[in-house]
């Protein structure tokens, strides 16, 4: 079952959601819109080798080249050792053919921290530091829960993808 | 939990999901199937900036379709007002459509309880593609809800036909 925004703000009180920080003015009726920070992850290509730099988003916004990835964070600290979660783009950036978050939506139960976001842009699009990108639900479990440790769910800054460390593309 | 088709249909008729046109056949075993309509919106500017209010062009969509290039991205819309004030919807494509390389939305698919009207498509084709007004693009399934359930009052509520993007709204009001 999916939480509602009332039951979301209740288990944020009983310890069992963690939004942080939390306004109770970014709740919906079923998910809770959350920011995006204020770093991007850039890629290039120098050589024909992939090299990325971070960028501090500027205050006049930072234009995303269309169709291509970016990496970003999310504001928040969020998470829950509870409900498994979902975390996708908000409709009013959709409509402007932003994509955040490319298929990979799920949150695993037990991860906590900022997470990591996969900015695409169909068109040239401006992002904004701190401005409301997303929303994230969260959802009752069943079965015996084993939390999720592994991974990306120690990292609060834009986590480039393993795979790439592992091939060694981009040293 | 997600309803099942037979439970949608129930729902439907005791008011407490929203779908009109409601045809029988659209049921699936877990979703509802919903149609294309007749208009499609594109923005006229070449950046897309969310703290202005872009440019865009409503169209219709012609009698033996809209042929979307690679790398196309326009809005349209379900013909069904959707809704329900009990379970909350998600859209997702029909399968068939995303074999053709197209996207029917753009990682947003969930909708608040609460909001009822037509559903805007965020269209963005990989491949070339002809769509037809009036085909089956897309599906909405229902899940319930734990809580105590608020109704949706935002700025997309009561959406008649193709919205395009209100995200100013939110810069007007000081808080990005």
């Amino acid at each position: 079952m999916i939480l509602t925004g009332i039951e979301i703000e209740k288990q944020l009180n009983n310890g069992n959601i963690v939004i942080d920080p939390f306004i109770h003015e970014q709740l919906n009726p079923n998910s809770y819109n959350y920011r995006i920070g204020d770093e991007i992850i850039e890629f290039y290509y120098l050589d024909g080798k992939k090299m990325k730099r971070r960028v501090k988003i500027p205050s006049g916004g930072f234009q995303l080249e269309p169709q291509t990835i970016y990496l970003a964070s999310t504001y928040e600290i969020l998470g829950s050792k509870k409900y498994a979660m979902s975390l996708i783009g908000r409709s009013s950036l959709g409509r402007l053919s932003l994509f955040l978050q490319i298929s990979a939506n799920l949150g695993h139960t037990g991860s906590c921290h900022k997470w990591t976001l996969e900015l695409v842009s169909m068109k040239p699009f401006i992002i904004y530091s701190k401005m409301k990108v997303g929303q994230i639900s969260f959802w009752t479990n069943e079965g015996e829960i084993l939390l999720y440790h592994g991974g990306y769910s120690l990292f609060n800054l834009p986590t480039i993808s393993k795979l790439e460390e592992e091939n060694d593309i981009d040293r | 939990m997600i309803l099942t088709g037979e439970e949608i249909k129930k729902r439907y008729r005791e008011g407490k999901i929203v779908i009109n046109p409601f045809i029988e056949m659209n049921i699936t075993t877990n979703s509802y199937d919903l149609i294309l309509g007749d208009k499609y919106l594109v923005y006229t500017t070449k950046i897309l900036d969310p703290a202005k209010n872009n440019p865009y062009e409503i169209r219709k969509i012609p009698e033996d379709g809209l042929v979307l290039k690679k790398g196309d991205f326009a809005l349209s819309y379900s013909k069904e007002i959707v809704g329900s004030n009990y379970y909350v919807p998600i859209i997702h494509a029909k399968s068939s459509i995303a074999r053709l390389g197209l996207f029917i939305h753009v990682t947003a698919d969930l909708i608040d309880i609460g909001s009822i009207g037509n559903i805007t498509f965020q269209l963005f084709a990989t491949m070339p593609v002809r769509i037809y007004s009036g085909m089956l693009i897309a599906q909405v399934s229902f899940w319930v809800p734990e809580g105590k359930i608020t109704l949706y009052d935002g700025k997309y509520k009561g959406s008649s036909g193709v919205r395009p993007s209100e995200a100013y709204q939110d810069f007007r009001r000081g808080c990005k």
